[in-house]
């Protein structure tokens, strides 16, 4: 910028004063707890930092792109086989996940929208499992989940015989929906209160008129409730992607008690690279697995934004 | 005569098509009640669960025991006695609170700014607050902990283990969000008042503070009710900053007290309260502000 271009640049700087200082506070701590260390992890994930070199920490030795090679090409190194069944695991999580809570939401949501009494009840009886931390939920379906005295077992084995022998749930492959189900069960209340909320706002009229025009339930629903609705939707997937991507709570708590290896079927990405990362003290490989997720999280983004820009961009949203 | 007839046919036939339709959507509202019913008793069963468990004995729980034989409270002593919760309460409590107000008074300012100012740097600003939402918390933690260990060998000031260090932590990681919650309450109220403010006198920030400030209060409360339940809920970072929160209580007591399902039930039940107490006290504000938020965008 040349020097003539510079004085009206500043001056717009100061005429902004106010907000600058406005958003002063948020930019320092961003900088500090978001983007400082995620540069370092960003180093680290080329540095060979382990048990040996962590003292040196940022002046470990450079290995360039050493630890990405090892993961993705590597199937021998005991720290890339946990973590790429943790992918495999978190990327079919996150998807059934996602549809689960934003296909019962819509449900829910449409079940709730209609006049009848007891509607606030309802309204607020469907929100509470949102209010039971999700370290707890891990706790409590661990024990609802127990092959011999779980309820589960109990309710589909002894009282209606759907199955005659009692499965194991948190060993095997049901481990997956063991952790699965939970997941749903907490953020589906939240997911459905925000779609009802989008329902209201949908004007009476439009229905009215499109019955006048001998539109079907079906076609309503399909032509007016639905691309309305996009926006909402659309955000609580973005949302709901990034919490269970990087889920971690239900799955710790839930096996091994709060900290363990919780088998090959329900280990997510966060609670391995961890355990990888601190277990087998593999710091710039478990940062190089981070950057990579980050990366994958960031393709996900983009294919959002380009999927919902006109749905977001006609609401104002973005 | 006959012209009558099949005149009198016809209406009988509308009033029987009248009617049948409305059977039929009457059946469906019965359908559509029971499967709602269903729902609702399927998402409560859990809760209904934990709570009944933790008021049964470990031999009740083992042996498949529907209800318990009597309202013992024996877990809920025994988890007293066990564990410091006290400690943890008063822990989980401080820095839910402190964070709460501070995320929220900062995010208010910001997303203020966001919503009424284009300056320079806005657009990489809105940017970088929602790219901060995918980097993995697994990837800052490590630097963030080296990091705060080198600046208490440097300067003295012990950050690690700390309230003030998960305080700061947990703010600004529930910054970002919150800002843009509150961002859309702000976009979503008309800038006229504030402008009719401007004209009258005030200063920039004072028609933010006097004019938008409150038409946004439903907001920002909701807001920060959502601060103060993700924090009440964060484990991962507490544990590694060796705060002692009540997940990290938990998490502790769990690997104790393995196959102990009647103590971790009522645990369970312990730290699930406050959070149930506040909902039902605040659900007005929550439901009602959050759900504006995310229409309005």
């Amino acid at each position: 910028m040349s020097v003539v271009g510079l004085r009206p640049f500043f001056r717009r700087v100061y005429r902004y004063r106010l907000a600058y200082l406005m958003i002063l506070p948020t930019a320092l701590l961003m900088l500090t707890v978001h983007f400082m260390p995620s540069i370092e992890g960003f180093i680290m994930s080329m540095l060979k930092l382990n048990q040996f070199t962590l003292r040196y920490f940022l002046r470990a030795p450079f290995i360039g792109l050493e630890n990405y090679r090892s993961i993705l090409t590597d199937p021998g190194n005991p720290v890339v086989a946990g973590i790429t069944g943790a992918a495999r695991n978190t990327l079919f999580y996150t998807i059934v996940v996602n549809i689960g809570t934003l296909g019962l939401g819509l449900v829910l949501a449409l079940l709730l929208n209609r006049r009848f009494p007891g509607r606030r009840l309802a309204r607020t009886l469907v929100l509470l499992p949102w209010v039971v931390p999700t370290y707890a939920v891990g706790l409590l379906w661990g024990a609802m989940w127990l092959r011999e005295s779980g309820v589960i077992n109990m309710i589909l084995v002894d009282w209606l015989h759907l199955l005659r022998e009692r499965p194991f749930w948190l060993i095997g492959p049901n481990a997956f929906w063991a952790v699965v189900i939970p997941t749903i069960w907490r953020f589906l209340p939240f997911n459905t209160i925000m779609i009802l909320a989008g329902l209201q706002v949908i004007p009476d009229e439009l229905y009215e008129a499109a019955s006048i025009d001998g539109a079907s339930a079906f076609q309503r629903f399909r032509y007016i409730t639905v691309p309305l609705l996009m926006p909402v939707l659309a955000i609580m997937l973005l949302w709901g992607v990034i919490f269970t991507a990087f889920g971690y709570n239900i799955v710790i708590m839930m096996f091994g008690n709060g900290g363990g290896f919780p088998g090959e079927y329900a280990d997510l990405l966060m609670p391995a690279i961890t355990r990888q990362s601190f277990g087998l003290w593999q710091f710039g490989l478990g940062a190089a697995a981070s950057i990579l997720m980050m990366l994958f999280m960031m393709i996900f983004v983009a294919i959002w934004l380009r999927v919902f820009r006109n749905v977001l961009t006609q609401e104002g949203s973005l | 005569m006959a012209a009558t007839t099949s005149g009198l046919e016809t209406v009988q036939n509308r009033l029987s098509a009248i009617t049948l339709y409305q059977l039929r959507r009457w059946a469906l509202e019965r359908l559509a009640d029971l499967l709602l019913i269903t729902l609702i008793i399927l998402m409560l069963f859990p809760i209904f669960w934990m709570v009944v468990t933790s008021f049964k004995t470990n031999a009740e729980i083992t042996s498949n025991v529907l209800w318990p034989s009597e309202l013992q409270l024996r877990n809920y002593i025994d988890l007293w006695d066990t564990v410091n919760f006290g400690l943890y309460y008063r822990n989980s409590l401080i820095i839910c609170s402190t964070t709460t107000v501070i995320a929220t008074l900062f995010a208010t300012l910001a997303g203020y700014a966001l919503a009424r100012f284009r300056f320079p740097g806005s657009n990489i600003f809105s940017v970088a607050v929602v790219g901060t939402q995918l980097i993995p918390g697994i990837m800052m933690m490590l630097p963030l902990y080296l990091t705060f260990r080198e600046v208490t060998r440097i300067t003295g000031i012990q950050i690690i283990g700390t309230q003030g260090g998960l305080i700061l932590l947990y703010t600004g990681f529930y910054i970002p969000l919150s800002l843009w919650i509150v961002r859309g309450f702000f976009a979503a109220i008309p800038p006229d008042l504030e402008e009719a403010a401007l004209i009258d006198g005030a200063t920039r920030f004072g028609a933010f503070w006097r004019i938008a400030l409150p038409l946004a209060r439903p907001g920002i409360v909701a807001t920060a009710i959502y601060v103060f339940l993700t924090a009440w809920d964060e484990l991962f970072f507490a544990w590694v900053m060796d705060v002692q929160t009540i997940p990290v209580g938990i998490r502790l007591y769990v690997g104790q007290y393995a196959n102990r399902f009647d103590l971790m039930m009522a645990a369970a039940v312990v730290v699930t309260l406050p959070v149930l107490i506040v909902f039902f006290l605040l659900q007005k504000h929550m439901i009602s502000g959050l759900t504006a938020g995310a229409v309005k965008g």
